[in-house]
């Protein structure tokens, strides 16, 4: 009696502690989640009382007769495949160079991580200023060092702007995959790695062997991180373009917003959301579920 | 194969100084265990040797070749480490034959290799399997396969069986001796257990604090330790050590802090009245009615081919292998006789070997 009591209360106390966190979860992200998918069936001005039911009115609109949403698509896609390449591969080779005895090692790892907490939108602005085409650092620097021919007016030529903007957007992001993968690199056991030198290994080959499979979980969590925050990308776009010039920085996040909250049609906002939606699922539950059943295998 | 010389070899780490000029002259197919307490150096020399570690000072040569400046792989050594380190991505003949694989063999070279490996082995239903599909035991075996298939010329183990339970490890070093006497390769081996180093070695260097106390055959130091320090360390269970003065007539005797007096059968070099150590193992201790000390029952522990009985004599703890079923218990006092021909004697204050006076062993 006494002992069922004793279990009893510690089950109470687990859901005394999760009741407000799962209140707080489902109201402000399960419910917003619904909302939209409901949202992009349904024709709203975000004011007025009644959400008329449309059916598929609001996706017919975007795929048929929306040209700008499939610039979007394609520059999401571009943004994508270019954030699940560099940012991680560029913070594994910082995280090796940093995970080496090296003098002043932690302060590089600071100054590396840095740009991660700096608020996007203030990285958008600075990165701006940079960009200017008549002030801006890039420029300056160009013409200091008799370039000038080079210099560009990077965020306002349609050609370039995705990818200056890019440039930034690994600034901001190359800390965050070193730093998992400075983790990562402290559970490459030592001992395989003296079997490996043993073995006649060189370093690329110790490396290939036993760095690189020891990191495949870390690389795993870095692609899906990357995948998702590269496919939300929306604060950058918004302080550096605002999806200009002539939408060629346009993606699929800015689109959502732009539609819903500058064009106040909700539901085709809503609309681009849940492609944007589906398409993170479409990538990331099966990449997933892919290393997942690969690390099993090894294990 | 191929001989090691170790000499005046040190090591630091950055100003503190691990290993303190030691020289150790391994000779060809010889298998010299490095036996002493944790955080002796034992390791620390072992991958100097292997290359994984530079050497501060002094020189390391295999097969007559200065080795200083060479890689791990130009060394033509192998490696078993106490927790395997075995490939985890890779089956078990991938492992194996990975060294030959990296320095450019033929496929059927290695697999031919691999395979007649895993046959002495006993590893050949398992070559497709990845190492966490294996047992500890396994996993030891596959490493030192992956050693054997190089065909190196020495052999390094640091620790190889700590990581097994107690009948595996008897097993094993049954297995490794074997192979030893098989192959014939130099093995240098690295162990904190006495009985593996009594056990297979052909030769014990026991280390302590970065310097060698002592380097001889098994039984030789078993019989003749230099000092208290290898005495203690070699020898199950340990050797008791008790502290007295030798007999101030001179006699074969000690008389110890309370006043009683040990009867022995020889004496040590030296002077009467000297502060010295006796050091008797517990087997050599033996019940003695007539001519006993009488010591008081602390712990009995029957093994079963015999008695382990913890006694206390004179405020020292004392450990004596006496035989089975003893008609005595725990509180009582039992006579014990020190008389064994088998005694050693050490300088109170250096811990150093006191030699037997021959002369004394005629007065018996
Ligand atoms: N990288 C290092 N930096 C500083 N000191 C070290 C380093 N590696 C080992 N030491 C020190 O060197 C000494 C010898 O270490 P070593 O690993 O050789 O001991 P060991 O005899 O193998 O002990 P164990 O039986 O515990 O393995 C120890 O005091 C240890 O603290
Ligand atoms: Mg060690």
């Amino acid at each position: 009696m006494f002992k069922l009591n004793l279990f009893q209360s510690a089950r109470s106390q687990a859901l005394i502690l999760l009741i407000p966190a799962f209140g707080v979860y489902t109201l402000f992200a399960i419910w917003p989640l619904i909302d939209v998918v409901i949202l992009s069936f349904q024709e709203w001005n975000g004011i007025s009382a009644d959400r008329k039911w449309v059916g598929w009115e609001n996706y017919n609109y975007i795929f048929n007769n929306d040209p700008v949403f499939w610039v979007s698509l394609k520059n999401t896609v571009i943004w994508t495949i270019l954030s699940i390449v560099f940012p991680p591969l560029v913070g594994l080779l910082l995280a090796i160079g940093l995970n080496q005895k090296l003098f002043g090692r932690a302060s590089l790892r600071a100054i590396y991580y840095l740009p991660v907490i700096i608020a996007p939108i203030a990285v958008a602005t600075m990165w701006r200023w940079m960009y200017d085409p008549f002030f801006g650092l890039f420029t300056q620097i160009l013409t200091d060092m008799g370039l000038g021919f080079l210099a560009r007016d990077w965020l306002g030529d349609r050609n370039i702007a995705l990818y200056s903007m890019f440039v930034a957007y690994v600034w901001q992001h190359v800390g965050f995959s070193m730093v998992l993968f400075l983790a990562g690199l402290q559970g490459v056991q030592s001992t395989l790695i003296d079997a490996a030198r043993i073995d006649g290994a060189s370093r690329f080959e110790i490396f290939r062997y036993v760095t690189l499979p020891a990191l495949s979980p870390t690389i795993t969590i870095v692609l899906v991180l990357s995948t998702i925050s590269s496919l939300r990308a929306f604060d950058i776009v918004y302080g550096m373009t605002g999806g200009g010039p002539a939408q060629s920085t346009q993606m699929l996040a800015m689109w959502a917003f732009t539609q819903s909250m500058q064009i106040f049609d909700f539901g085709r906002g809503s609309a681009v959301s849940v492609v944007l939606l589906v398409i993170t699922l479409a990538i990331v539950i099966p990449y997933m579920r892919w290393s997942q059943a690969r690390e099993e295998a090894v294990k | 194969m191929a001989n090691v010389e170790i000499s005046a070899v040190r090591k630091s780490y950055g100003a503190l100084e691990v290993v303190h000029g030691v020289d150790i002259d391994i000779k060809d197919g010889e298998f010299v265990i490095l036996v002493g307490p944790s955080g002796c150096g034992k390791s620390t020399l072992l991958r100097m040797i292997a290359g994984l570690e530079e050497i501060s000072d002094g020189a390391v040569s295999i097969g007559g070749r200065v080795v200083n400046n060479l890689t791990p792989k130009e060394r033509n050594i192998a490696m078993v480490f106490q927790n395997y380190a075995l490939y985890p991505q890779m089956t078990v003949a991938q492992n194996m034959g990975f060294s030959l694989e990296i320095s450019g063999k033929s496929k059927a070279e290695i697999s031919s290799k691999v395979n007649s490996t895993a046959e002495i082995l006993g590893l050949t239903p398992l070559l497709e399997r990845k190492p966490s599909q294996l047992s500890g035991g396994q996993r030891q075996r596959v490493a030192m396969g992956r050693a054997i298939v190089r065909d190196p010329a020495v052999f390094l183990f640091d620790e190889p069986l700590s990581n097994l339970d107690a009948n595996l490890r008897v097993q094993m070093r049954a297995e490794i001796k074997a192979l030893h006497q098989r192959l014939g390769t130099t093995i240098v081996y690295v162990t904190h257990d006495q009985i593996e180093a009594m056990t297979m070695a052909d030769r014990i260097v026991v280390l302590r604090g970065g310097v060698v106390e002592q380097m001889g055959t098994p039984m030789d130091l078993y019989d003749s330790p230099a000092n208290m320090f290898v005495a203690g360390f070699l020898g199950s269970p340990s050797m008791n050590f008790l502290k007295g003065r030798l007999a101030a007539d001179g006699s074969p005797g000690l008389t110890l802090e309370d006043g009683s007096e040990v009867k022995l059968q020889h004496s040590p070099q030296g002077t009467s009245n000297q502060a010295i150590v006796l050091g008797i193992r517990p087997q050599d201790i033996a019940v003695d009615p007539v001519n006993g000390t009488p010591a008081v029952i602390k712990v009995m522990e029957p093994t079963g081919a015999d008695t382990h009985v913890l006694v206390e004599l004179a405020g020292q703890d004392l450990v004596a292998v006496l035989p089975p079923r003893l008609k005595t218990t725990v509180g009582e006092t039992i006579p014990l006789s020190f008389a064994s021909p088998n005694v050693h004697f050490f300088d109170a204050a250096s811990e150093a070997n006191i030699p037997c006076d021959p002369k004394s062993e005629h007065d018996q």
